[in-house]
């Protein structure tokens, strides 16, 4: 009996997960809010300094043990704010490619088609990395990798520049890369 | 009207599994047969079931235990049919990205093993009957594919979700069918592999087959009525649109000074 009724709860929610993210799916089809309103700015090179080695092995070598861990957990939440940041702008970036994929110019279809690839690689980087900020916020000796994803990010941000020129070749974009 | 061998309880049984035949035959006379492979084999394979187990069910000479085991190896078959079809749907979402390919494949791999693992233990866990040891067997078996199908179907919606993948219409349409029945086929089965409401048995079975009759129809609408979406997606975008796009793009990627 006990154990019927568990099964019937995780049925339910399941039913209500799957219908709920439906809903989500029919409803982001139909709604015309613009997508690139919804990318938030990202400052790379703080992004770059949170992420750099070279850091870590300086303010270990310049803070007693207490005020480092202190400053790395610090440093974590943060890296992990920026990750987030990143994945989201991702999964906007990987949209708006799904819009452009259509396109009838050859070029631009491929050129969204590798946005899409670099946007979900980002995304799917950011869920280990973001497991990994988890584990070294409890683990402070952790060797947190997250440098990937920032290499991740900068391929997506070009590809997502040679879109935006493609799909406006009238007003080029002043980029000033890293 | 709610019994065994009312007319309801008849149509419930019949009307899905003939819609089956009649979608199997417009797949393959659309040439969508290799497309929507999992599909196609799954409503042939609901169609012959019916075909086999209705006229069994009505012959007198067929014995209750000869019926049961019938129903058990068709069951055990419908298992590998289903996962077909999960299979398919995994690779019509995940294939399309070059990113995503492998991890859907290792996905679907690894959730299976370990959906498996919770359906033997529930199965474990469920009352058997040492008269009725075949029924038992049968609910157990119809409880434990429903937990591996409805846990795969919600990994692919929960995963499409946190990917932001856009689905192709007709599988996105398909898995929403499957998602839905597999989810009231585990309440109904869990209820009669644990021998609850064992006195409204056939109230479940006509919420199983009723389930069934609405996902078909779903079905038909989702393959054969064209995508919303098509004729949005090849529209162009609007002058106005890409400059507040390219000014987005230059302030997520020039840096602050």
């Amino acid at each position: 009996m006990t154990l019927a009724i568990f099964v019937i709860i995780a049925a339910a929610l399941s039913l209500v997960a799957i219908a709920g993210i439906a809903v989500m799916h029919s409803l982001r089809i139909s709604s015309g809010t613009s997508l690139p309103s919804q990318i938030r700015p990202l400052d790379i090179e703080s992004f770059q300094n949170l992420t750099d080695p070279a850091e870590d092995a300086y303010l270990r070598w310049c803070l007693p043990a207490v005020e480092l861990r202190k400053v790395r957990r610090a440093r974590l939440r943060a890296l992990a704010a920026y990750v987030q940041a990143a994945a989201k702008n991702a999964t906007v970036l990987a949209r708006m490619g799904q819009v452009a994929a259509a396109s009838s110019d050859a070029e631009t279809a491929a050129a969204a088609r590798r946005m899409i690839n670099e946007a979900l690689l980002v995304r799917r980087n950011a869920a280990f990395v973001l497991l990994k900020i988890f584990v070294a916020r409890a683990w402070p000796d952790f060797d947190l990798a997250a440098v990937p994803i920032l290499d991740g990010y900068n391929r997506l941000s070009g590809a997502a520049m040679l879109l935006g020129r493609l799909q406006n070749p009238a007003a080029p974009i002043r980029i000033s890369v890293m | 009207m709610f019994q065994a061998h009312s007319f309801l309880w008849h149509y419930l049984w019949v009307a899905p599994n003939l819609l089956f035949a009649v979608l199997a035959t417009l797949l393959w006379k659309r040439g969508l047969q290799k497309k929507l492979r999992g599909l196609f084999i799954y409503a042939w394979f609901q169609a012959a079931q019916c075909a086999v187990l209705f006229p069994l069910d009505h012959i007198g000479a067929v014995s209750s235990w000869t019926y049961c085991f019938i129903d058990l190896m068709s069951g055990v078959l419908e298992f590998a049919v289903v996962f077909v079809l999960v299979s398919d749907l995994f690779a019509g979402l995940f294939d399309e990205y070059e990113a995503l390919a492998q991890v859907g494949r290792a996905m679907l791999r690894w959730a299976a093993g370990l959906l498996l693992i919770a359906a033997v233990v529930l199965g474990a866990f469920a009352p058997v009957e040492s008269e009725h040891w075949l029924v038992g067997t049968l609910e157990i078996l119809q409880q434990g594919m429903y937990v591996i199908v409805s846990g795969l179907l919600l990994l692919l919606f929960a995963s499409a979700a946190y990917f932001s993948l856009a689905w192709e219409h007709r599988i996105f349409g398909i898995a929403l069918g499957l998602g839905i029945s597999s989810c009231v086929h585990l309440a109904t089965w869990a209820l009669e592999a644990n021998k609850v409401l064992t006195e409204k048995i056939t109230m479940l079975s006509m919420a199983n087959m009723a389930t069934t009759h609405i996902v078909v129809l779903m079905w038909f609408y989702y393959l054969f009525v064209p995508s919303p979406s098509v004729a949005k997606a090849g529209e162009p975008l609007a002058d106005n649109q890409l400059a507040v796009w390219n000014r987005e793009l230059e302030r997520l990627l020039k840096p602050r000074q």
